[in-house]
């Protein structure tokens, strides 16, 4: 809000929020999930976790994109698609919306960097957690594996900022 | 949530509070589904064939679109230095045509020497044939999507092979699509052997699109670079001789190979009955402990 008041006054009257607003958030965080039908083989994995990047976007960019609740069946819906273990996404999810929130809390001020150096945490959370899911089965590579991925998602993460913060613009009419 | 007085409503204190109790118990729930299907993956099967089923068409689709764009762009590749690759090809086919005449004689005696021995030769039907499509992309698992599903008769367990080499096993059946465990999965293990010399081996992934071969006798190490190694029949799951993987670095007690069947550039693969279904039947009543 603060950061659209800075640009010139753009005499846009009679411009709402759009008909859907209050659904379009998590209809993002859907279609990123569905990304993961993208005709795409990828034989080394590491391509970022789209839903989960847009999912942190959003509320890192909002306190409120969403119910807290809704983490669970975002989550689903992303562990269908992705092919993830069922309940992985969901636990994740909520987790990172409780997490989020106390961090709220705590800090005093927000940037740009402290939400970058956020997300990459939360990021780093993700990809330890899916290799330990998968060291359960037998199945983890070595850790180091997972590094270029992890790499790749940090870095990709202020583009998926940049589009929700749009995204978010667009959907409140500013 | 937690610990947010939000004022002296009461109202919005306890929304604040249950939407907490929501959160908690979303986090509770999720542990409990992922443990289940970790332990027992065949609960979701249904509902994970549904998903799939709904993102297999869209992949199928958006695969003509790609594979049209890039067929245009290696399609117009091909026309610069033509008469080379024509020479080229001519000097291959002339080349092909003299060891295929050798492969037939082979393949006649082979047949005369099956007869000797009454070798009851197994019939290789095709259940299904399809496009890969999709795959996983962030994830240490490496799974591709297969546009057949349970309405073409795939079933969870079949191996899939494409022209080039073994690809994997179905491991998640939709009606419409289904989800296959790819050989360079590090839950992939392929009893294997050498084609060069028939040294078992076995073949086993390691995450990021290679596999590691170790051979099954402790001891020196049979491996060169740039040999193949193909299924040996073993397990009864994979029908035997389908090739798997080329070596392509040598290791202390084994090597590195790169499989065959590249599924980012597969375009068809076949899904097959299990080889000796008796044999699987009692493999899989032991508790399999692989999840998707």
């Amino acid at each position: 809000m603060v950061r659209a008041a800075l640009g010139p006054p753009r005499g846009q009257i009679g411009r709402g929020p759009s008909r859907f607003a209050a659904y379009l958030p998590a209809a993002t965080v859907v279609a990123a999930s569905l990304l993961a039908a993208l005709p795409i083989v990828s034989t080394n994995g590491w391509y970022p976790d789209f839903g989960y990047l847009v999912f942190i976007s959003w509320r890192l960019l909002r306190a409120d994109p969403w119910p807290p609740w809704w983490g669970a069946p975002l989550g689903f819906v992303n562990d269908l698609f992705t092919g993830y273990p069922v309940g992985f996404s969901i636990a994740l999810w909520s987790a990172t919306m409780l997490a989020l929130d106390l961090v709220d809390r705590r800090t005093m001020w927000r940037d740009y960097w402290i939400e970058w150096v956020l997300a990459a945490v939360l990021i780093a959370i993700d990809e330890w957690l899916q290799w330990r899911v998968a060291k359960v089965v037998d199945a983890a590579p070595p850790i180091t594996k997972m590094i270029p991925a992890l790499v790749i998602s940090i870095c990709l993460f202020p583009a998926f900022a940049w589009i929700v913060s749009r995204i978010d613009a667009w959907r409140l009419g500013r | 949530m937690a610990t947010a007085r939000p004022g002296w409503s009461r109202r919005a204190q306890y929304g604040l509070f249950f939407s907490f109790l929501a959160v908690m118990a979303g986090i509770i729930v999720g542990v409990i589904l992922l443990t289940l299907s970790l332990v027992a993956p065949q609960q979701f099967e249904r509902v994970r064939g549904a998903a799939l089923d709904v993102t297999g068409p869209v992949a199928g689709a958006l695969h003509e679109v790609t594979a049209t764009a890039s067929g245009i762009f290696t399609g117009a590749g091909n026309y610069w230095d033509a008469a080379g690759q024509n020479a080229d090809l001519k000097r291959e086919r002339a080349a092909m045509l003299q060891r295929m005449v050798e492969a037939k004689a082979i393949f006649q005696e082979n047949q005369q020497l099956k007869a000797t021995l009454q070798l009851r030769e197994r019939e290789r039907t095709t259940i299904a044939a399809g496009r890969i499509v999709g795959s996983s992309f962030n994830s240490p698992r490496r799974f591709a999507i297969l546009s057949a599903g349970t309405s073409d008769g795939v079933r969870v367990g079949m191996p899939v092979r494409s022209p080039s080499g073994l690809v994997g096993r179905i491991v998640d059946a939709g009606t419409l699509a289904s989800r296959v465990l790819l050989v360079s999965d590090r839950a992939s293990i392929v009893p294997a052997r050498l084609l060069r010399s028939g040294i078992p081996v076995i073949a086993q992934g390691r995450g990021d699109g290679t596999m590691d071969v170790r051979p099954l006798e402790v001891g020196r190490n049979p491996f060169k670079r740039g040999d193949i190694i193909t299924t040996s029949g073993t397990g009864g799951l994979y029908p035997p001789l389908v090739p798997i993987a080329r070596i392509v670095k040598l290791e202390d007690d084994g090597a590195v190979a790169l499989p065959l069947a590249d599924p980012a550039k597969t375009s068809f693969a076949i899904v097959e009955p299990p080889f000796e279904p008796a044999a699987v039947a009692v493999e899989s009543a032991a508790p399999e402990s692989e999840a998707p």
